[in-house]
């Protein structure tokens, strides 16, 4: 197939450096990706393919910690919990960030590794004593300390388990392996996997009970008036527990009562199967989703999972009335949406698609799973342009050719810095028909 | 216990100094990680980043590239990206994982040289020393690879050294350097890696005299002394700011002793005005490059915390200057009476830009 790549007038990011202003940011359109088919995905749009650019639009790719939640932040998930980053002081630059935050204030400590560690393997002698050490200088002894380790143990092939023993031992209390393993990001365990499992591996076998479910998935609840809490009460459901609502460690391990997870990521899916391995709790997985006939679809067949009716209309013409209100008030505005949301990008381009408005530009990564939007998005707007934000060549990336109405996600936004923007990506999760509202909500916040 | 941190982040590494030297210079520049570190370096130690755009980038290491040292693999990335990039040179940066499977540093800019017509720098930082030891590599680099030409010397023409974000926490730093020299009669004041371009950097040969602002710019001073016969002075012209301040607050130095905690050029000119100023002694303290020729007595290289509580707790200091980040591992000297703590921001430290 003929490779077509379209160019964009120049764009001269500054004129302190040597950069020629002839070059060009590269996109495909949809309908070409379409076209081309999820197996012919071309080098520009797969990032294994190519030096990755940095900007701020890639802030979360690069160094998901820096924003949101990475595994620093998610491996404090467990209430009471501590965390020892063992690893080379730049693995640690960031975590000021983080740890300046008053929830994570004395939860952060590093054991900083050097070239003869590195060589001898020593520091995982110190982890032990190290432990010992943070406990001895808390006011409260922790619930857990999580032992995070970095590349560098990756490359080394240490096995954090047996020390994580050793230092459970001589501690008393619970040690946890973390990996951000930054080198294993595409792998069949990436680090946000992985930090998933170990956070719910506290939980042991106990009584369950018919009417407790936990919300697996995120590091921070779904917004409070998420319909899902109103379905799973007609259900029967009388506990939903997730996490980050859990007060103390008691009620932590009350997750393990629970009759069913609900799995809302997929990066939580092999949590929730190491869940069902040990501890026999089933697991349904659901998307999160903007197109609200996909979302009525999903509560229809969960319902029916369950054995029940459920009567949505109500919370779907909420959703619908937003969207038409919405419209009717703006018009059928060009949105330019980034991937740095909660959203899938592709899925809510859909979306915005089906509701009447134009998507001019996805920034957003490529994959099989999200092909059958792009082949959606093909067919209503054909000329919609899909770049990676990791593409070398988004260094010369202009907004002049294609402006848009109004962007979603911090990387839409740094792109268009004239067009009024939302990040859409607080820790606070988003989901279902209230998901939809109060989307069309933050969209109409920024435009009167 | 030697490594342990309870009460201080890490600080700004190696790679993050020599990036920090390299970032205006139109170059590009390419960390050989898998992402997070150059997630670290632009996200938190290079406020430029946010102000205007350069071409860094992370070479998207994977697990089985580091294992099976796929160092071809890189270079051609590389060379993708210099077709459609702009740049007047190439620099690979390393982090810990190059450290750990031993890339062979000079092999690499050799292949690299063969493909790519950009002259490569090539900067065996590891993620585990710190920034000051990034930004000697870089400067020394620099100057080796660009400078090499012997230009006729230029009178009222001088070379600043060591001056970036990270060791003056402003990011007009390069501007107020340029501005204070030149009321000191300089004409033509070039402050490499901040304000002055890859031409100043070529043409360095030109400069009457060279200022060495940092430890880290040293080196780099000596080399074009030897090569050149630029001579070189150390010292930090922008202390006056500081003092001001703190004369403004109220403070008074007679007759106190004083423990300074910096980056060793600009606590030991901190010293020279504050001996000035009467106090009965003056003590510098500092985590990074502790050179010979800039150490007074007593004056201490730190590495661990229990160093500092300790130095806190037996010094008998009545003033102590220094990022306020690390008045944390204090704890109860806070309370001492008649003990005054002066903010002095070290970006390397906390990240912390002077407003």
């Amino acid at each position: 197939m003929n490779k077509e790549i379209y160019i964009e007038k120049m764009h001269c990011i500054d004129s302190n450096t040597c950069m020629k202003p002839e070059r060009n940011a590269i996109y495909y359109t949809a309908r070409e990706l379409a076209e081309r088919g999820k197996d012919q995905v071309p080098d520009e749009l797969l990032s294994s393919t190519h030096l990755i650019y940095s900007s701020p639009a890639t802030l979360a790719f690069n160094s998901p910690g820096a924003e949101g939640f990475g595994v620093k932040r998610a491996g404090l998930a467990i209430p009471d919990s501590v965390m020892l980053l063992v690893a080379p002081g730049c693995c640690g630059r960031n975590t000021s960030l983080v740890s300046n935050m008053q929830e994570y204030r004395n939860r952060f400590f590093f054991l900083v590794m050097d070239e003869t560690d590195i060589v001898t393997g020593r520091h995982l002698k110190k982890i032990p004593a190290a432990v010992g050490e943070i406990i001895n200088c808390l006011k409260k002894k922790p619930s857990v300390v999580m032992i995070c380790i970095t590349c560098v143990d990756a490359l080394l092939g240490t096995d954090m388990e047996r020390i994580c023993r050793k230092a459970e031992e001589k501690a008393g209390i619970p040690v946890r392996p973390c990996y951000m393993y930054a080198l294993t990001r595409e792998g069949r365990k990436p680090p946000m996997v992985h930090v998933r499992q170990s956070i719910y591996s506290l939980l042991e076998t106990s009584v369950r009970k018919g009417d407790v479910v936990n919300l697996l998935g995120y590091f921070a609840p779904l917004e409070d008036d998420c319909e899902i809490y109103d379905f799973l009460k007609v259900a029967g459901v009388k506990k939903v527990n997730e996490i980050s609502r859990c007060r103390d460690f008691e009620e932590y391990k009350t997750m393990a009562q629970a009759n069913f997870n609900l799995v809302l990521n997929p990066e939580a899916r092999y949590a929730a199967a190491d869940l069902e391995k040990r501890l026999q709790i089933p697991f349904i997985e659901l998307k999160r989703l903007y197109q609200i006939e996909k979302i009525e679809n999903q509560y229809r067949a969960l319902a029916q999972v369950l054995g029940f009716k459920w009567d949505d209309t109500v919370y779907k013409q909420e959703a619908e009335n937003a969207i038409r209100s919405f419209r009717e008030d703006f018009g059928p505005l060009t949105f330019a949406v980034g991937e740095c949301v909660n959203a899938d990008p592709f899925e809510l381009s859909c979306a915005l698609l089906q509701y009447g408005f134009r998507v001019s530009e996805i920034y957003g990564t490529v994959s099989a799973e999200n092909f059958l939007y792009i082949r959606k998005i093909a067919a209503a707007s054909p000329k919609t342009r899909i770049y990676s934000n990791l593409e070398p060549a988004m260094l010369y990336y202009d907004c002049s050719e294609l402006p848009a109405d109004i962007t979603i996600g911090k990387d839409a936004g740094y792109y268009h810095t004239a067009a009024p923007n939302i990040t859409w990506n607080r820790d606070i999760q988003p989901f279902g028909y209230r998901g939809v509202v109060h989307l069309f909500e933050s969209l109409r916040e920024v435009l009167v | 216990m030697k490594g342990l941190r309870k009460y201080l982040t890490p600080f700004a590494p190696d790679q993050s100094g020599a990036v920090s030297v390299l970032y205006e210079l139109g170059g590009i520049l390419v960390i050989c990680d898998a992402g997070g570190c150059v997630g670290n370096i632009c996200g938190f130690d290079e406020p430029r980043w946010t102000q205007h755009a350069s071409a860094i980038f992370s070479a998207g290491l994977r697990d089985m590239d580091a294992i099976m040292g796929r160092d071809e693999k890189l270079i051609e990335k590389l060379a993708s990206a210099a077709g459609k990039v702009s740049a007047s040179f190439a620099a690979v940066i390393g982090t810990p994982v190059p450290a750990v499977i031993a890339t062979d540093y000079h092999a690499l800019k050799r292949m690299t040289e063969r493909k790519v017509k950009l002259p490569i720098l090539t900067l065996d930082t590891n993620g585990m020393e710190l920034y000051d030891r990034g930004a000697e590599k870089a400067y020394e680099e620099l100057v080796r690879t660009f400078a090499v030409e012997r230009y006729p010397v230029e009178k009222g023409r001088i070379g600043v050294f060591g001056v970036n974000p990270l060791d003056q926490s402003d990011l007009y730093a390069g501007d107020k350097m340029c501005r204070i020299l030149q009321e000191k009669g300089w004409k033509q004041v070039n402050c490499y890696g901040m304000g002055a371009g890859l031409e100043e950097v070529r043409c360095a040969s030109a400069a009457e005299k060279n200022l060495v602002t940092a430890p880290s710019g040293l080196k780099a001073a000596k080399y074009l002394e030897k090569k050149f016969g630029t001579p070189y002075e150390i010292g930090y012209p922008m202390c006056d700011v500081w003092l001001q301040e703190w004369r403004n607050q109220g403070v008074t130095f007679a007759g106190k002793k004083v423990l300074i905690l910096h980056q060793q050029v600009i606590a030991c000119s901190l010293r020279r005005e504050i001996e000035t100023l009467g106090a009965k002694a003056v003590q510098t303290a500092t985590w990074f490059m502790k050179k010979q020729e800039l150490s007074g007595e007593g004056d201490m290289h730190l590495t661990e915390e229990d160093q500092l509580e300790e130095l806190m707790r037996t010094g008998g200091y009545d003033i102590m200057i220094g990022d306020s980040t690390m008045w944390e591992i204090g704890g109860e000297m806070k309370e001492k009476e008649n003990l005054q703590f002066l903010h002095l921001p070290h970006f390397a430290v906390s990240g912390e830009i002077r407003s």
